[in-house]
């Protein structure tokens, strides 16, 4: 018996230096997206650019990040749909930008423009944002593209990031 | 424990005589004048074990076996997620119906499945494909832990999972056995009969499996999915209901040293995916449909086809072994029509049919086993495997391909006395994959529009490159197994594993509609290689048995998806995943330890670690399973048992780049099982409690782990086993 614990304990120190001897140094952690506008459930004004908006940051360095909205008709199935406007094209953009050598970033633009044969309708916007090391954060929104209403001051918007 | 070590003498002669089986004799001839007045035979001592015993001794690697046990407490009706019971193997689940098995943290095409001696295809076509294997047909499972790719070739890396049919009754007799099968988690309804003749030289046996099952129940009412949080209705998964079918047939012929055989088997499932987790959700895809066991669109059915023949014939000092198979696996995926691209209309054909693969598989294995009769034994093998895969449907996933296997090993035992073996072999194996091509012009299209420049077009517009490549690899294993008066088992192996790279690996470039990832293959990657050393000591005496088993191994070349941080210009992507190689290693081991109480009572504490890390990119891998242990304590008495588990489950924080750690969890399980005869039947019945505290928990190995989907709650299960002769 005796044999039997020692050879136990030998394999618990195994495996004990094992965990030890080689650490974890790479930077897993991912980087935080705080997107202020546009908020879910905003309506974007179709012929006009969206007012985006939103706080970057990350515990070792940014890389890039990426605008990506596309159409979300039919129940998300994507199906075709443009019985109303069969004129229109479904809007689709997809953006990225370089945020290399930055800790934290706040962004404010107007680069997304809207033009007018856009589709009415429900649809997704994406943002994504990488650090250097290669982790990967997104954040997804539903919005509607309307030729009414539209991209106006939203006071207190409850985001749920 | 004792339960299946029931000896099957018969079959251990059988199965093990030219393997264990030690015979000595000695023949004693008193002659006088040239007539032989007499023959004294002396002592003819002939040593056979059970199957479960030779198969542990014969491979120097550590080997698990699961037995009658198998259709008892841990039988759920899925073959993967029992095996998840065996210390350092896993499941990989995919919903409620579709698992892989993975052993100390090696999955998808790194486990080798063999059935009757022919290998499993099918489930490696990708991370949510799974394996399509009658459970209630798998009667004797063996895992061989560590690599085997000298014996079996590329893919078994992690290790093997052998399917074995239990022997053919010794005497003319019809058996049978009707297995019933009833879980409260999503209602599974399901049912085996088996009915087997034996007449003479030969045996028969057909058996058919049907199972149905409702929706999937999880303790939630929401899941995350693209970082939204959506409803689940009635915390059940909406369509994830479904059903398997299985009809498998089997003849074989023994007379004297000959012995053949011929098996049919078809397994077919229908199971529903989760709206939730395919395409883009939309709350109100998830409102409860009022039917719990439908299935209606988005789902896949699999049907899986093989046909294998044994031939066997032995002489004095030499025996040879054919096997050969065919296996067709067709797994279509059907879906309402959706795209990306306002330039593709819905096929005219099939305009549901969103995906179908088509996967024939020949194969073809021979051995001739040689020896002297006395301490040497030498096989030498030849395996060669043919494999054509096509596809189809409205989206694009995988490529098709055509992959041609070859390899030719020898391997040599030396067993000085009957308490040492030492045996090594050498391995030499050809490939050559040829990936079609494929040019997805509807994305070129939309790309164009969206302004990107004709070469940036053409880094995409091929969803799967033209690849063909030639590969050749040695593999190579030395080991001894020493036993020491049956109570003290010490086996030691080092062995080098390798993998041809998928066609996956390869040629994709797309997003996987699966991991929602641009995931891109590398056509000029190198094939997977490792070196494993693999320890274990086993003890077992008086009320005491104990087992250690720890490994250490290192590839040179381990294929990952590794982030590359370029984005990729696909819609619904983020950054490009490319196939790459890494220098990995991985260490752990297990650990059990039983106890024989006083008045029937008995204890067994079984743990497991595993430890990797991707040396390059200095992190660990992704799917790493989670550090384990389960206490039970269990009474039995005459046919009657009653056990309780305390399974710990530690937290994961050892993660992979863009892979969530997972909290851990303990876990109460309890079952009773009892035995009773009923007419000239013993009929068995299990009642098995799994998560009696309906605990919320996360399997880090699952599919749907990524959108916060934890496991089953409390489920009640029933298994009632009735046998006739």
């Amino acid at each position: 018996m005796k044999t039997i614990s020692c050879f136990n304990i030998c394999l618990l120190a195994i495996f004990a230096l094992l965990a030890a001897a080689c650490g974890d140094d790479s930077d897993n952690t991912k980087p935080v997206i705080n997107l202020i506008e546009p908020a879910d459930g905003d309506t974007l004004h179709i012929g006009d650019d969206v007012h985006f908006e939103m706080e970057l940051s990350d515990n070792e360095e940014l890389k890039s990040y990426k605008v990506d909205i596309h159409d979300n008709f039919d129940g998300h199935t994507h199906a075709l749909s443009r019985d109303t406007e069969p004129e229109s094209v479904a809007f689709s953009f997809n953006k990225t930008w370089e945020l290399t050598g930055k800790k934290t970033a706040s962004v404010h633009h107007h680069e997304i423009v809207i033009p007018e044969n856009a589709t009415p309708g429900a649809y997704h916007l994406m943002v994504y944002c990488t650090d250097a090391a290669g982790n990967e954060a997104l954040v997804a929104r539903d919005v509607v593209l309307s030729h009414e209403g539209g991209e106006h001051d939203h006071g207190d918007d409850d985001h749920d990031e | 424990m004792h339960a299946y070590l029931i000896p099957l003498a018969w079959c251990a002669l059988l199965v093990v005589s030219p393997a264990t089986a030690s015979e000595r004799d000695s023949l004693a001839r008193e002659t006088t004048g040239d007539t032989i007045a007499s023959i004294r035979l002396e002592e003819v001592v002939i040593t056979g074990r059970n199957y479960p015993g030779a198969t542990r001794h014969a491979s120097p690697l550590p080997v698990e076996i699961t037995g009658k046990g198998f259709t008892r407490e841990d039988f759920t009706g899925n073959f993967a997620r029992a095996l998840g019971r065996v210390p350092g193997v896993h499941s990989m689940d995919i919903g409620s119906g579709f698992s892989k098995p993975v052993i100390r943290g090696m999955g998808f095409n790194r486990v080798v499945v063999l059935e009757n001696g022919v290998k499993q295809e099918g489930q490696q076509w990708g991370a949510d494909h799974g394996l399509e294997i009658d459970a209630f047909n798998a009667e004797s499972v063996a895992v061989h832990k560590g690599p085997a790719s000298l014996l079996h070739g590329s893919d078994a890396t992690g290790g093997v999972i052998e399917i074995t049919r239990r022997p053919p009754p010794v005497d003319n007799r019809v058996v049978g056995e009707l297995v019933l099968l009833a879980r409260a988690m999503n209602g599974t309804v399901g049912g085996s009969a088996m009915i087997g003749m034996k007449r003479g030289a030969w045996y028969a046996k057909l058996r058919y499996t049907e199972q149905h099952f409702g929706d999937y129940r999880v303790p939630v009412d929401t899941v995350i999915y693209l970082t939204r949080r959506l409803p689940v209705a009635g915390r059940a998964l909406k369509n994830t209901a479904g059903m398997e079918r299985d009809v498998a047939g089997h003849v074989e012929y023994r007379l004297g040293a000959y012995h053949a055989w011929l098996t049919a088997s078809n397994a077919y499932q229908k199971v529903g995916f989760f709206p939730g987790a395919h395409g883009v959700p939309d709350p109100a895809r998830l409102e409860d449909d009022g039917n719990s066991r439908d299935t209606g669109l988005p789902y896949s059915s699999v049907n899986h086809l093989k046909v294998t023949t044994r031939q066997e014939r032995g002489w004095e000092r030499v025996s040879l072994r054919w096997d050969a198979g065919y296996q067709r696996n067709y797994r279509e995926e059907r879906s309402r029509f959706h795209t990306h691209y306002g330039t593709m209309s819905p096929p005219e054909r099939s305009p549901d049919l969103e995906l179908a693969f088509s996967l024939d598989t020949y194969s073809s294995s021979l051995r001739v086993t040689r020896d002297n009769g006395r301490e040497w034994e030498q096989v030498t093998g030849w395996d060669m495997q043919v494999q054509r895969n096509r596809v189809a449907g409205y989206s694009f996933l995988l490529p098709g391909y055509d992959r041609l296997s070859t390899g030719l090993f020898g391997l040599v035992t030396y067993r000085p006395d009957t308490r040492l073996s030492i045996s090594g072999g050498a391995r030499y194996d050809r490939g050559r994959v040829e990936v079609f091509p494929y040019r997805d012009e509807h994305l070129e299209i939309y790309l164009r529009e969206q302004g990107y420049s004709e070469t940036e077009i053409a880094r995409y517009r091929w969803r799967a490159y033209a690849v063909r490549r030639d590969f050749d690899d040695f593999s190579f294993s030395l080991g001894a197994v020493l036993d020491l008066d049956d109570t003290h088992l010490l086996k030691a192996n080092i062995g080098k594993g390798f993998r041809l790279p998928g066609a996956n690996e390869l040629a994709a470039n797309g997003v996987h509609h699966g991991t929602f990832r641009h995931e891109q293959g590398d056509p000029s990657l190198l094939p997977e290689r490792g070196w494993q050393v693999d320890l274990s000591y086993s003890y077992r005496g008086g009320a005491w048995s104990l087992s250690a088993s720890p490994f250490l191994a290192f590839f040179g070349n381990y294929i990952y998806l590794k982030p590359t941080g370029e984005w990729s210009a696909l819609p619904h992507a983020g950054q490009i995943y490319r196939y790459a190689g890494a220098r990995s290693l991985f260490a752990g081991g297990e650990l059990s330890l039983g106890i024989d109480l006083p008045l029937g009572f008995s204890y067994r504490l079984s743990g497991e670690y595993v430890y990797s890390r991707n040396l390059d990119d200095r992190s660990p891998l992704s799917f790493s399973p989670p550090t384990q242990a389960r206490n039970t304590i269990a009474w039995e008495k005459s046919g009657f048992r009653l056990h309780a588990e305390w399974q710990h489950i530690a937290t994961q924080r050892r993660t992979a780049k863009n892979e969530d750690p997972t909290n851990g969890a303990d876990l109460l399980h309890a079952g009773v099982t009892g035995a009773f005869s009923a007419g000239n039947s013993n009929v068995e019945i299990t009642l098995a409690l799994e998560n009696a505290l309906d605990k919320r928990y996360y399997n880090h190995l699952s599919f749907y782990r990524k959108i916060e989907l934890p496991e089953p709650g409390r489920d009640l299960r029933v298994v009632i086993r009735i046998p006739f002769k």
